[in-house]
């Protein structure tokens, strides 16, 4: 598992990352109301928003943590956005991206570094 | 608000931030003006800073605002990217959109906080003991909401933001859904005094808070000193 500075998390499954927020940014963020996913197929750059998140009436970006193709989101999460507070690095995952360039997700913070990150 | 200590003696940072007080504004104008302040923000062109402005009567809807929650088929409605549900923006009514740069998308939690803050203090020093219980975000005397919170963060920028109710037209929030709710939960500064309300000197009050709790010193400009350059990127205004 790696992680972003906007506190994502990204899993490479093979050539496939799977993407969603940290459990410390979902107890930070509080209950998470909305979530907005991107459409399957788009192609999305490193850094740019893929979609947003809601939680106490403040509407968020989430950022690709690599570029690639979007491969499949998580449908459950428009009917069900509190799963992302349940089960943040489980059934709260929000999108898998089929990464052009699979080295960019091992250069993200690895578990010590983003610890560090948070004040942990 | 920001402190660090030098030696033994807790030193307060100031920042210098723009007010960019507009009157009476249309909404739509008002909201291309947040968007190209936020790319500027982005890019580090302008610093931080708080618009503040009284709307011409419109519905809004946030992310999750359906449009069954505006009742009046003659009330225009705009959909934004704001969080929170449907509101109503008119005459009477203290609209505040803080242009803020957040280090970490996580502050804004803090940030809900702050403005409520901000809010609570300003209707204190009218005589109004507001809080933040109740079924939502916002601030709230009794059961009854005064104001209402909803915000977005583009490229780490805030904005959207509060919207005070001082001598708002109560009958108007009828016209819709408040955040889901009946428009009766909704009451302004006027209603819980019984008595009228200057927008000047509440405003003064909010201005003075807002420095307070977010350790800003307010310079006041107009909204072509903010976008008196050329847009950086070209591509800004493609749909």
């Amino acid at each position: 598992m790696r992680y972003t500075k906007d506190h994502e998390w990204a899993k490479l499954e093979g050539k496939r990352v799977r993407v969603g927020i940290t459990d410390h940014a979902q107890t930070e963020l509080t209950d998470v109301v909305y979530v907005e996913l991107p459409a399957v197929g788009k192609s999305v750059k490193h850094g740019e928003p893929i979609g947003t998140v809601e939680s106490v009436k403040a509407v968020s970006e989430i950022f690709a943590p690599a570029s690639g193709t979007v491969v499949e989101v998580n449908k459950t999460l428009v009917n069900q956005p509190e799963l992302v507070n349940k089960d943040p690095y489980g059934s709260g995952w929000m999108v898998v991206l089929e990464a052009s360039d699979p080295k960019e997700v091992s250069s993200l913070m690895d578990p010590a570094a983003y610890r560090h990150h948070i004040g942990e | 608000m920001l402190a660090t200590t030098e030696g033994e003696r807790p030193i307060l940072i100031v920042r210098d931030a723009w007010l960019l007080d507009l009157g009476r504004r249309p909404y739509r104008e008002v909201w291309e003006w947040q968007k190209s302040l936020v790319d500027r923000r982005a890019d580090d062109r302008i610093p931080d800073g708080l618009i503040l402005v009284e709307h011409e009567p419109i519905a809004t809807l946030g992310r999750r605002g359906k449009r069954e929650d505006v009742l009046d088929p003659n009330l225009e409605i705009v959909e934004v990217e704001r969080g929170g549900e449907a509101t109503y923006h008119g005459p009477g009514q203290l609209v505040g959109y803080p242009i803020l740069k957040l280090p970490d998308r996580l502050e804004v939690k803090q940030l809900v906080t702050d403005l409520e803050e901000v809010l609570i203090r300003t209707c204190r020093d009218f005589g109004i003991e507001a809080t933040r219980e109740g079924p939502e975000r916002g601030v709230w005397v009794g059961r009854k909401k005064i104001a209402s919170i909803g915000l977005a963060v583009r490229r780490s920028v805030t904005f959207h933001g509060f919207a005070l109710n001082v001598t708002t037209d109560l009958r108007e929030f009828l016209k819709i859904r408040p955040c889901g709710h009946d428009g009766g939960i909704m009451t302004s500064m006027a209603e819980s005094l019984g008595r009228k309300f200057d927008l000047e000197d509440v405003k003064a009050s909010v201005i003075a808070h807002f420095q307070g709790v977010f350790g800003f010193t307010l310079r006041r400009v107009d909204v072509s000193e903010l976008l008196r350059e050329r847009p950086a990127d070209p591509k800004r205004h493609r749909p």
